[in-house]
């Protein structure tokens, strides 16, 4: 019999891993850190679940059958989020790790005009190996903000993390393959078994539009951060379709489908990963026929320094963040800490490939001591932006993107 | 048209073999039995491949993990047969929305279906134990006791 209860939680783990160590640990240089002040232990009693996993950080768990774990903001400052900080989004149960990687095998097969299945060695030998630094970010990133609740994982915003992932492009093996001219969309397939263990049932399918299978930086991965692919994130090999819903970049990649229509697998239907078309009345059942697909994920800026609750010493706030826009590029990202009534724009730096968040830096003189809520809204280059609060509300809880804030004290 | 032939008397008989020896858990028909001695060092695998390695701990919850109420047993014991309790008590919604989630479950994540009243009773539950409960953006004030 497995143990139960190997994930562990209390309030000692809350302090140690958020309060204090992680946040100390995680925000180079860490000079800077202290000079602006210790964050505060927060004051609630029972706190998050942490994830106590090999080779991963005291992620927030939001679930552990299936385990899903987002990263705490705190812990998202780095350029190139680390492997043991990168958020965990699963469907199904975790397959087991393949005795030889390179020969795990993908099929490609439907509207091709030679279906193929090839070995990953042989896929990596094949094909152009690339690598970018690319957006990763659960369809549901932001649910949490939706009142009431939608209905799913309560993700805040730590569904999201930017990797470098190195892998062949997707477009490559499809052309290889040779679409037919009635490729419409594709359908993913991964190894990891229903919750259930009915290994006759896929745990998720999704797919996307031909023309995003065939962009440049729709990648087949076999390596994260320049490691193999770890077990967890979807190794030996998954897909990477960048600024679209997580749900579409398939882990532990076996098929793709290529369809004559729009893919109709598990995940696909009724209101999963799917936008009410007319809007609804919020915590109404809604009507799963008017209702559109998500596809690139929206706008979002995330303040990674300081903490939420953080005490600050002085009034002079060096902040700095990141932020991200599905299909566009970031232009302009505007902080507030007078709840919106005047914005100062930050300082946002180029992404360094397309799909990769961006970073933002700002220096603030807050007024006086006293209670701040510092906000960071980010613009895109459509000039679409994030609303004050999470709209649109749909009965799964997608496109919940507010206006990202801070709580800060600043001491007297 | 039914004939029977040699294999099918062995697999007979095989399987008639199996079954008593399976049933016979007091091990009368198996005659006295070695007692059990642990294999003092395990001879040193060949570089078997651990397919658990790198997975999540494995997790299971118990009944005990929902608030107590009517229907509790019934709730556990059809939900957690895919999903653990947290997703559950993750969820603030009205019985109008958990009877659609009920709907989710078994078009979407094909769970198997349980009779009218359980259902019924099911959606009770849910309702009682886990209803909207989401407040204002201040609630959860990291500065207040």
């Amino acid at each position: 019999m497995p143990k139960s209860g190997t994930i562990k939680s209390s309030r000692r783990n809350l302090l140690k891993g958020v309060g204090i160590a992680t946040v100390g640990a995680s925000l180079a240089p860490a000079g800077v850190a202290f000079a602006q002040g210790t964050p505060a232990a927060p004051s609630a009693a029972k706190g998050p679940k942490l994830l106590e996993m090999d080779g991963k950080a005291k992620l927030i768990v939001l679930g552990d059958k299936p385990l899903n774990a987002e990263t705490p903001a705190e812990m998202t400052d780095d350029d190139v989020t680390p492997i043991d900080r990168f958020f965990i989004r699963n469907n199904g149960l975790v397959p087991d790790a393949p005795a030889d990687a390179k020969a795990w095998k993908i099929k490609i097969d439907g509207e091709v005009e030679k279906p193929m299945e090839i070995a990953l060695g042989d896929l990596m030998s094949r094909f152009p190996n690339v690598s970018y630094k690319m957006m990763l970010e659960c369809g549901g990133n932001g649910r949490s903000f939706f009142s009431p609740e939608a209905r799913g994982n309560q993700w805040t915003n730590g569904g999201a993390g930017c990797a470098e992932w190195t892998g062949v492009r997707l477009a490559d093996v499809l052309k290889a393959a040779g679409v037919k001219p009635s490729a419409v969309y594709t359908g993913h397939y991964g190894a990891d078994p229903h919750l259930s263990g009915d290994a006759t049932k896929p745990s998720i399918s999704r797919g996307v539009p031909i023309a995003k299978a065939m962009e440049p930086h729709t990648l087949i991965v076999f390596k994260m951060n320049g490691k193999d692919l770890p077990l967890i994130h979807g190794g030996p090999v998954r897909l990477i379709v960048p600024g679209w819903a997580g749900s579409t970049s398939t882990k532990w990649l076996t098929r793709i489908w290529v369809r004559d229509k729009i893919h109709d697998g598990p995940g696909m239907g009724g209101f999963s990963y799917r936008l009410a078309k007319t809007p609804i009345v919020p915590g109404s059942k809604g009507d799963p026929k008017d209702t559109v697909i998500l596809e690139a994920m929206p706008v979002r800026a995330v303040i990674s320094f300081p903490a939420d609750g953080a005490k600050l010493a002085s009034r002079k706030l060096d902040l700095r963040g990141h932020a991200w826009a599905g299909e566009n590029e970031v232009k302009t990202v505007d902080i507030s800490t007078d709840y919106g009534v005047t914005w100062k724009p930050a300082k946002v730096d180029a992404p360094p490939n397309k799909y990769a968040w961006q970073r933002f830096t700002a220096s603030l003189d807050l007024p006086s001591a006293g209670y701040f809520e510092v906000w960071a809204k980010a613009t895109d280059s459509k000039g679409v932006t994030q609303p004050f609060v999470a709209g649109n509300w749909n009965p799964q809880g997608y496109g919940g993107n507010p206006i990202n804030r801070i709580r800060v004290l600043v001491a007297a | 048209m039914t004939q029977l032939n040699i294999s099918h008397a062995v697999v007979i008989t095989l399987t008639a073999t199996f079954l008593l020896l399976g049933l016979d858990r007091a091990g009368e028909l198996r005659g006295p039995q070695p007692t059990y001695t642990p294999r003092a060092a395990p001879a040193a695998p060949a570089a078997v491949a651990d397919p658990d390695k790198g997975k999540p701990p494995p997790h299971n919850d118990t009944v005990d993990d929902l608030p107590d109420g009517k229907g509790r047993e019934v709730t556990f014991y059809s939900c957690t047969a895919c999903h653990g309790v947290a997703l559950i008590k993750a969820q603030g919604l009205t019985r109008d929305l958990w009877d659609s989630t009920f709907d989710l479950m078994l078009e979407r994540h094909k769970m198997v279906p349980v009779k009218a009243e359980e259902r019924a009773e099911i959606l009770d539950y849910l309702a009682e134990q886990f209803p909207p409960r989401r407040k204002g953006r201040n609630a959860d004030n990291p500065f207040l006791k």
